[in-house]
């Protein structure tokens, strides 16, 4: 029902929004603008993209390859060359969707950011000549939805040990990618 | 004090003194009274007179027998001042530990724990293969704000690859930093 040429526009707008599901309100101007365009009523518009939609969602699901998408495609009522074209881009931005869908998964107590920094204690209450190092380290981590800052002191034994353990903990990651 | 029942009783009575912040010095008083002073109010002025001779000691960081023998005045009894001075010394270090142990501080790091666990599905993708860092860090609360027993919480935290390895590209340059400060 729509001629190639504003098939493949569709299809990059489409794409577009995937690699970047933040910018919601483009996408939703790019269809109404290809609606106006192409004498179409948005309404079957959006409708039809939901369901063009489902198809690359399922497909990462599912870890389908191109071949499967072009199938399901052609299994939905498109033409050949429609559906090779849509499964051409599926390979090409593939990439880029599941590394969005991995990030997306579930993470508790996401380490977001680290700021540090380090001085010496000059004296104290106690002692009126100190010069001892410590090192002040500020984590900032997501709770749910909210961001916490948790601020936590290490002596200097404390930080080589620290450092010592997550080069362990890379070593561990690299062995498993 | 010259009256105290022995060497060890007057060395376990200065360590207290030392230890004990100044509001706890009257009950410790009230227990030292009946071995050591001969009225309640001679074992308060006992106590108070030990607790700040051993802080003062402690803050100026005094190590000489000298210097602490200085301290005392003219007239004060020759042996007692010798035995004082050697308690102070033996007591020293561990006291200056103590005192640092104590200072304010933020919440300290009193351990740590790892994991790496792999991760092999979601609600988005059925089957992958994506390893992660779990950091558990046992924290305390400043010792200081909490009289009896300081609180230590555990937090759990979790890194991915990319996170893990921009947190040690940062703690690399923190121990760079050290290493410039040392060499200085």
């Amino acid at each position: 029902r729509v001629p190639s040429q504003q098939f493949s526009a569709l299809t990059e707008v489409l794409f577009r929004f995937l690699t970047e599901p933040k910018e919601v309100e483009r996408f939703l101007t790019q269809l109404s603008d290809f609606a106006t365009m192409n004498k179409i009523s948005l309404g079957p518009l959006k409708n039809i993209v939901k369901s063009i939609l489902l198809v690359p969602n399922g497909a990462l699901k599912r870890n389908l390859s191109s071949e499967q998408v072009r199938a399901d495609f052609i299994a939905l009522g498109l033409s050949e060359e429609k559906a090779s074209y849509f499964a051409e881009q599926w390979k090409v931005n593939s990439p880029t969707l599941t590394r969005l869908a991995v990030g997306q998964t579930l993470m508790i107590n996401q380490l977001i950011d680290m700021e540090w920094r380090f001085g010496v204690t000059a004296g104290s209450s106690e002692l009126e000549k100190v010069g001892s190092i410590f090192l002040q380290l500020k984590l900032v981590i997501k709770k749910g939805s909210q961001m916490e800052n948790v601020y936590i002191e290490l002596t200097l034994p404390q930080f080589y040990s620290f450092l010592h353990e997550m080069e362990r903990v890379k070593t561990s990651l690299e062995s498993f990618s | 004090l010259r009256q105290a029942p022995s060497k060890e009783a007057v060395r376990q009575l200065c360590q207290e003194c030392f230890s004990s912040p100044p509001a706890h010095l009257g009950p410790l008083a009230q227990r030292a009274c009946p071995g050591i002073a001969a009225s309640p109010e001679e074992a308060a002025q006992l106590v108070s007179a030990l607790h700040r001779l051993t802080r003062h000691v402690v803050y100026r960081g005094l190590t000489s027998p000298e210097d602490i023998l200085d301290l005392f005045p003219e007239d004060f009894h020759q042996n007692l001042k010798n035995l004082l001075t050697k308690i102070i010394l033996e007591n020293i270090s561990a006291w200056r530990n103590e005192a640092q142990a104590s200072q304010i501080s933020l919440p300290r790091l009193v351990d740590m724990d790892w994991r790496v666990d792999i991760k092999t599905s979601s609600d988005t993708i059925n089957r992958m293969a994506v390893p992660t860092c779990l950091l558990q860090l046992k924290i305390q609360e400043d010792a200081a704000l909490c009289t009896n027993s300081p609180v230590v919480s555990a937090l759990t935290v979790e890194l991915s690859k990319e996170t893990l390895d921009t947190m040690l590209e940062g703690l690399g340059r923190i121990r760079d930093q050290l290493s410039a400060v040392a060499n200085k």
